[in-house]
């Protein structure tokens, strides 16, 4: 006991359950043909506490399903540790993996795609209680006719098949199966995505009854964060593979402190027509897992992007010029050629990445309110495209052109990083404590010298 | 509650004993069943047995397998030849030596019907035993086997396969006293047997060899020497589906060639069909490397040219042991086996991979469920389906192909009758009067197939229950299914 106490002493929360120490997921590792993995998870760090419900949320492809798997151990770790009530689950392996598994159940997505349909619903809840060896075959039973009245179903549904169901029911099935060996801790992978609204609100009511009945742990993973307001007591905030900002819930939806969070509120619709609320639309998509930023992994889509002294007084507007400009460049990057498109840039003919003086054009020319990159109309084919930029930033960006010219593309984002880069682009922030409950956040702009997300989006976006 | 309780733990002995009434019925009628055909059964047991003995290099206790094998054919059958004879001669005003009297014709076709009703009666026994289990004996009311049978009952398609696959089965165990005469006395050592036969010319009745008889009833294509099915040779011999170029009885080989030409083409389809399914969940289950390995594997024995190997292997293993052993038969099946998994496997491959990516195979391991059990539980009854219906249509193939092998002189050592050297031997009589020859035994194999074919259609349906083929149940379970629907989620 005593060690517990003291492992509590030093966890991120107190009376954690599971306790994530810089997890990383990879995939496609050691393969002789990719040399970069997916890095789905990325080094997370956090604490579920016993009988509570953590919510997972982060757009589509963030890792947030392949952090849960991590935590059931459908997936290895690459790195770093899962500690479930002190032991280390990542350790595990054969029978004592196999025990430990009792503990830790997961609630699918798709209840059409979880349950077997060969089996009727008896069987396939019955299944952990045998692969368990759970007491004599007549308990069993009973037991199954139990959990499916525990779950809202009805004992003689034991015969019926997953497809005489409809959704709702079969997310119930399988909640009961998740169930059936009184496990302390579930992982509910978006259990509600799949359903009618009506349903859902069911669905989360039964989960929340039974969390009481059995004091469960939940990790709720979600996209939808009304969802989440409503069944979660922590929640996480998840981006490409990172833990953005991890507190209490109500206050991180009330007081969000990371970019990231604010984006993604700012994002929820208000039942409200005459709302005046401006939302920060991202630019962009999210950057490949496979090759992350180098700094902050929002570095290249924040809207609260620290500029660097020398810069600090140029307008908003050429600003996020700027930003596209350096968005395109690294799109560029990423696009696959084909070996065609590598002969002909070779031959020097023209290939479908356009060349960079159009891109200039583009880019710089197009009247401010319209989106930069989407049109060319209006603007004047000939001159110089950088004319009205003020020199210190047409400059480097000429220069950033003459090697793009010269097919040195990696040396022209790094003219653009040396110049209009700031810590944001080269250094991964701290998860800096953002309140008094332990929440935290993962931005630069916690640090003292700059201006808190929150009172920078107070300046530029909802006075504009 | 209390009862179920004593019921389930109760072993089925106990449970028997608890209520002897019914089993002893069920088994007083099956004990009737084997009685009328006792001597047959010791039979093919013996029979089996010295096969068995044959199998292994110095054929230990053959001799006296088949010793036991003959003196159990003392013992009265009701369905046997010597009970009702067909064989006899016409003395210029009746029939001699036929059952009653009766026409070769008759007599034969009253056995033929005799056995198949024999056989269903069986068939129909059986039930009754699975019902009186089912009612009596089983501790649940239900079990989803259930459904696989209701669904199966109402699967027409799959029962006419059944019944098909069953009359060729019966064929083939049932082969010494289907044929109007034996594969013995009219294939095997034609010499050494005599038929009497009446003499019109002379007005008396003679005896010649089955031999000789065999040389004056030939079909050879034109009309004046030709046995068509259904007729009588010169000799008052009845041929149901006429004589071969040799003369010799088809019906008689046919129904003796099954036993071998079914057992080459069931058995190396099983075989093939094993390693094919079970690699497919492996490689599905575990993908990667093990996937690679096997891709290599049967790719490189899906590029060798199939004949060529056949004829190889045919070459290199003659006269060896092992091109002995069931004259030749099991080597053919080996080589099949190896030469028709990849197909299959690649056939199978596609959906088990499929079926492999469902959430629920995530369940089952989030629970610690074996691989195996996974496999088997979660996987395999989704890929069966796709490999009965594949494996049925590969059978005819099979069997053609060993024709094709004896055409060579590589597969089923002769007089060993085999289904497809009757087919490759009446091909030149195609267009002739002897057109027979070919189109009967061709016709056998086109059904066994489509036979395979409707029962592998019939399982797949009825271990799926999403089939729906089961009409009360399913209506019954939509009324079910909304009732439910309005009270839960």
């Amino acid at each position: 006991m005593s060690e517990t106490v003291q492992r509590d002493e030093e966890s991120v929360v107190d009376d954690a359950l599971v306790e994530v120490t810089n997890l990383k997921t990879y995939y496609g590792e050691g393969g002789l043909l990719s040399d970069n993995p997916v890095k789905a998870v990325d080094d997370v760090s956090f604490g579920i506490r016993r009988g509570e419900t953590l919510g997972l949320v982060g757009e589509s492809g963030c890792g947030k399903t392949t952090l849960g798997r991590t935590l059931v151990q459908l997936e290895r770790a690459t790195a770093g540790s899962v500690s479930f009530d002190g032991t280390d689950v990542t350790e595990l392996s054969g029978d004592d993996l196999k025990n430990w598994r009792r503990n830790a159940q997961m609630v699918f997505q798709d209840p059409e795609s979880s349950l077997n349909d060969r089996m009727t619903v008896g069987e396939i809840v019955r299944e952990p209680l045998d692969v368990h060896d759970w007491n004599s075959s007549r308990e069993r039973r009973q037991r199954v006719r139990e959990l499916l009245e525990t779950v809202g179903l009805r004992e003689e549904h034991y015969y019926r098949y997953p497809h005489q169901f409809s959704g709702g029911q079969r997310q119930r099935v399988g909640i009961a199966r998740a169930l059936a060996l009184e496990p302390e801790f579930v992982v509910l992978d978006e259990p509600v995505s799949a359903l009618d609204v009506s349903v859902q609100a069911k669905i989360l009511n039964l989960l929340e009854d039974l969390q009481d009945e059995f004091g469960l742990t939940y990790l709720f993973i979600a996209h939808d964060l009304s969802v989440v307001r409503h069944i979660c007591d922590r929640v996480a905030v998840m981006y490409l593979g990172n833990v953005m900002e991890v507190g209490d819930g109500e206050e991180l939806f009330d007081d969000p402190a990371n970019p990231y969070t604010h984006s993604l509120l700012s994002a929820i619709p208000t039942p409200d027509p005459t709302s005046q609320r401006d939302r920060i639309t991202l630019r962009g998509t999210p950057p490949s897992p496979r090759d992350p930023p180098t700094g902050c992994p929002f570095s290249t889509r924040c809207p609260a992007k620290i500029r660097p002294e020398a810069h600090a007084d140029i307008d908003d507007d050429l600003w996020e010029r700027i930003e596209v400009l350096r968005e395109i460049l690294r799109e560029r990057n990423r696009a696959d050629r084909s070996l065609t498109e590598r002969a002909r840039e070779l031959l020097g003919m023209d290939t479908r990445f356009s060349d960079i003086d159009e891109i200039l054009q583009e880019v710089f020319q197009t009247p401010a309110g319209t989106d930069a990159g989407t049109g060319t109309e209006g603007t004047t084919e000939s001159g110089d495209p950088l004319a009205g930029v003020p020199s210190t930033v047409s400059e480097p960006i000429e220069r950033a052109a003459e090697h793009v010219r010269s097919g040195e593309e990696g040396r022209a984002r790094e003219v653009l990083r040396e110049e209009f880069g700031s810590e944001c682009d080269t250094e991964m922030p701290a998860h800096h404590e953002v309140s008094e409950s332990d929440r935290t956040s993962l931005c630069h702009r916690h640090k003292f010298e700059h201006d808190e997300p929150s009172a920078f989006f107070e300046r530029t976006v909802f006075d504009g | 509650m209390s009862e179920t309780v004593s019921d389930e733990d109760a072993p089925l002995r106990q449970r028997i004993a608890d209520n002897p009434r019914p089993a002893i019925r069920w088994i007083l009628g099956a004990l009737v069943l084997v009685a009328v055909e006792f001597g047959a059964f010791l039979g093919l047991v013996f029979r089996l047995l010295s096969t068995i003995g044959g199998l292994f290099p110095d054929n230990p206790g053959v001799a006296l397998f088949s010793r036991l094998e003959e003196s159990s054919e003392v013992i009265p059958t009701l369905l046997s030849r010597s009970l009702i004879p067909n064989d006899g001669f016409y003395n210029g005003q009746q029939w001699v030596d036929t059952f009653l009297g009766l026409e070769p014709a008759y007599a034969w076709l009253l056995r033929v019907l005799l056995i198949y009703a024999y056989a269903f009666i069986w068939l129909g026994w059986l039930w009754v035993g699975y019902r009186t289990f089912r009612q009596h004996y089983r501790y649940a009311d239900w079990t989803p086997r259930d459904d696989v049978v209701d669904r199966l009952r109402s699967h027409r398609w799959g029962q006419f396969g059944f019944v098909l696959v069953l009359i060729f089965l019966v064929m083939a165990l049932f082969a010494p006293a289907l044929g109007p005469t034996t594969a013995e006395a009219n294939l095997r050592q034609p010499y050494s047997h005599y038929t009497e036969f009446y003499d019109e010319e002379t007005d008396e009745v003679r005896n010649v060899t089955v031999g000789t008889a065999n040389l004056g009833s030939a079909s050879e294509g034109n009309p004046d020497s030709n046995v068509g099915p259904w007729s009588y040779d010169d000799f008052g011999r009845f041929h149901p589906f006429g004589t071969l170029t040799t003369g010799k009885d088809m019906f008689t080989f046919l129904a003796a060639g099954a036993r071998i030409s079914l057992m080459i083409g069931i058995v190396s389809m099983v075989g093939a069909g094993l390693i094919a399914t079970g690699f497919a969940l492996l490689t599905a289950y575990y993908k990667g490397l093990a996937d690679l390995a096997v891709v290599i594997a049967s790719d490189s024995i899906q590029a060798l040219p199939v004949l060529l190997v056949l004829i190889l292997a045919s070459a290199t293993f003659s006269g060896t042991w092992l091109a002995e052993l069931y004259n030749g038969a099991v080597m053919l099946i080996a080589i099949f086996v190896l030469i028709q998994w990849p197909f299959l496997w690649r056939a199978v491959r596609g959906p088990a991979f499929q079926i492999a990516e469902e959430e629920w195979i995530d369940a089952a391991k989030s629970f610690g469920q074996k691989p195996r059990t996974i496999m088997r539980k979660h996987m395999l009854p989704y890929v069966i389906g796709y490999l009965l219906i594949y494996t049925s249509l590969t059978l005819g193939g099979i069997i053609i192909a060993v024709a094709g092998l004896s055409y060579l002189g590589l597969g089923i050592t002769p007089p060993t009758p085999e289904w497809g050297r009757a087919i490759s031997s009446g091909q030149p009589y195609v267009a002739t009067a002897s057109w027979h020859i070919s189109l009967i035994p061709g016709i056998l194999i086109t059904l066994i197939v489509i036979g395979f074919n409707a029962l592998g259609d019939g399982i797949r349906d009825a271990i799926d229950p999403q089939s729906g083929s089961g009409s009360g149940t399913a209506q019954e379970s939509k009324a079910d299914e909304a009732a439910a629907g309005g009270g839960g989620a």
